[in-house]
């Protein structure tokens, strides 16, 4: 057994879960806002950089890892709330290009402002457990307390979220106005307020997955989500931007692909496995794998 | 005004040729009384008016969204660079041709998984391979130089045009001269090709594909050619433009095309005006002067351009105008313009109306 989890075939595996569940928290991030809003968010990643950033930081005044976690949430939460008021509700109705090149307007000033606040320079956030690796048997297993705990934190916000959707009352009304805004209203949603919570919920979700990143051996530096928001984006895609489920198994298919492309291959065109499966999938199904085909309305 | 009539749509070919020599030859004018900086600058804009020129046609007339123009660039120089760098005598036309075409070919390997796409698929899709297409050429070390690039620097000044200056720097400043009137030429030429393919039939076969691909179906277009096609137009632009800024640089590095640079492309076009000819031209103008733009809002607000403000200042300029324009002006400076002069014939003819009354 010990020598199974420590053969180079599990090592991957692990490496490649890791990182695949915070391609799957981004991944999910995007889909609830393409959800609600119809709006791919090319600044989700920097947005939720930033948040990290305001929340980590305040490690350095005193504050324990567990508050600033909760802070970076609610800041990312407060964030994607007024960018869905400020910058995409004057957009509705109008051409989809146009919400694109906001957002993609919106990355290059969250990321030269946050350069501009705290410089370039990558730093550590300690996160209370250890970095170091497991041993079974006189050998290494790549899972550390810390990656154990990552994978943990991120399935239980992928749990809260899919029962948030399923049970509560908010839930419904959030699918009830993103699957027909009218009716929704009709029927006392007030679908505007829905469209913030999704934004904000979304935002809750992708500052998540930044915490974990800048936790980890990665560091927190301005641009540190760019590559994950682009693994991220290729998991929603090949799951199905309409599909939750789709996202999850997506960010894990994409982060499992990089780590098989890193180990026997090279480390420098890991993003091109992701793109390889991205047009493979979108040769056989354009709308992803787990959406059900839409007929276009002519 | 009336050798820019050729601009318009309804000029024949000959005409719109003229008015491109006209404009041309003013720009090339321009370069004999800028200061040699002025001029490396003129040539970084040129370049990118090439580029832009290609996103513009693809986004604005063909309607599919591309972040991977940078990318296209890149491969378009990497082609030039390593091509010069074991045939250091070809003719420059001849590199630059290389260029055009792997910059076609690498489209076209973008477009066939790529048209199928829509909307925010496709961005993504491209930007994707933007962001794949840098560690590829860091990967191959042994060809492209890895992270320090290879030496590109084949352009040699003739010496009719050395001898038309004189005085201590006479050297440097016949480079940065002889290197801006190239780009310029280079991007009239590319400019009067663009023109010619707006206006042909392909180019309103485009627009049907853009916005009504049904009714353009059924006007017997064939659809995905049609949007392949202009994949490869803006690729071939892209990959000439990249190896010409990569000519003015003097190596082909990575780092010439991060992620940033295809958000810095989008927003010149936006900001020029998508789909018009001389919003591509404005955004190429506006790239040129764009560091001095900035260190004069440095100095206009106070900001010391060595702080970490006032080094991210470009950075937060572009990112706000290309949300502002979206937001006010969705098309752009050159739409603004269009809309003026609208405005004031409109006002013409209400005028001469009440005369009448």
């Amino acid at each position: 057994m010990s020598s199974f989890l420590t053969s180079s075939f599990m090592s991957n595996i692990f490496g490649g879960l890791a990182q695949g569940v915070i391609y799957s928290l981004v991944a999910l991030s995007l889909v609830i806002i393409w959800q609600s809003t119809h709006v791919l968010n090319f600044a989700q990643g920097a947005m939720a950089m930033f948040a990290t950033y305001v929340g980590m930081t305040q490690i350095d005044r005193g504050l324990s890892y567990w508050w600033c976690v909760i802070l970076s949430v609610v800041v990312g939460m407060a964030f994607g709330g007024i960018t869905e008021r400020v910058l995409i509700r004057p957009l509705y109705g109008k051409p989809e290009i146009n919400p694109i090149v906001v957002m993609v307007g919106f990355l290059g000033v969250i990321e030269a402002v946050t350069t501009a606040i705290w410089t370039s320079t990558s730093r550590n956030i300690a996160a209370p457990f250890s970095q170091i690796y497991f041993k079974a048997g006189g050998k290494l297993v790549l899972l550390s307390p810390f990656i154990i705990f990552q994978i943990i934190l991120a399935v239980v916000i992928m749990m809260l979220v899919a029962a948030l959707f399923r049970f509560t009352r908010l839930g419904l009304q959030l699918r009830a106005s993103a699957l027909a805004p009218e009716v929704a209203r009709l029927l006392g949603v007030r679908v505007n307020r829905m469209l913030t919570i999704g934004w904000m919920l979304s935002a809750g979700v992708g500052s998540i997955a930044a915490v974990i990143l800048a936790s980890g051996s990665f560091g927190l530096f301005p641009t540190n989500m760019d590559g994950v928001f682009v693994a991220g984006f290729i998991a929603a895609a090949v799951g199905g931007l309409d599909s939750p489920v789709g996202a999850i198994a997506g960010g894990l298919i994409i982060g499992l692909t990089e780590q098989f492309v890193l180990a026997y291959w090279s480390p420098s065109v890991a993003p091109l496995g992701g793109m390889i499966v991205l047009v493979a999938v979108l040769m056989i199904r354009p709308h992803g794998i787990f959406t059900r085909s839409v007929s276009r309305r002519v | 005004m009336r050798w820019l009539r050729g601009l318009r749509r309804q000029e024949t070919t000959p005409t719109r040729l003229i008015s491109v020599a006209v404009l041309t030859a003013v720009a090339l004018a321009i370069t004999f009384i800028l200061p040699p900086v002025a001029n490396s600058q003129l040539a970084g804009g040129a370049a990118i008016t090439i580029v832009i020129l290609g996103l513009s046609w693809l986004i604005g007339w063909s309607g599919q969204i591309s972040l991977g123009n940078s990318g296209f660039m890149a491969v378009g120089a990497y082609a030039a660079g390593i091509w010069a760098h074991h045939h250091a005598t070809t003719p420059l036309i001849f590199t630059f041709a290389l260029a055009t075409v792997v910059g076609g070919l690498s489209g076209l390997v973008v477009a066939i998984p790529s048209t199928r796409l829509r909307g925010p698929y496709l961005a993504g899709m491209t930007l994707a391979f933007s962001a794949a297409i840098t560690p590829l050429a860091q990967n191959f070390s042994s060809v492209t130089g890895g992270e320090g690039g290879i030496f590109f620097n084949t352009l040699t000044t003739p010496g009719w045009f050395q001898h038309l200056f004189s005085g201590v720097d006479a050297t440097i400043n016949a480079n940065a001269q002889w290197t801006a009137d190239l780009a310029v030429m280079t991007a009239g030429v590319t400019f009067f090709i663009m023109a010619n393919l707006f206006h042909s039939r392909t180019g309103r076969a485009m627009r049907l594909v853009r916005d009504n691909d049904v009714a353009a179906e059924l006007m017997g277009v064939n659809l995905s050619r049609t949007r392949t096609f202009a994949f490869v137009v803006a690729a071939s632009f892209a990959g000439l433009g990249g190896a010409l800024f990569s000519l003015i640089n003097a190596t082909v590095r990575p780092e010439t095309f991060p992620l940033t640079l295809s958000i810095t492309l989008l927003t010149l076009m936006v900001l020029g005006g998508i789909g018009t000819l001389s919003g591509a031209v404005i955004g190429g103008i506006v790239y040129s002067f764009s560091t001095n733009l900035v260190s004069h809002i440095n100095s206009l607000t106070g900001v010391n351009p060595a702080s970490n403000l006032g080094a991210n200042m470009q950075g937060i300029i572009f990112g706000v105008l290309l949300i502002l324009t979206m937001l006010f002006a969705p098309r752009g400076i050159a739409g603004l313009g269009i809309k003026a002069v609208n405005l004031r014939h409109s006002r013409a003819v209400l005028a001469s109306d009440e005369n009448v009354n």
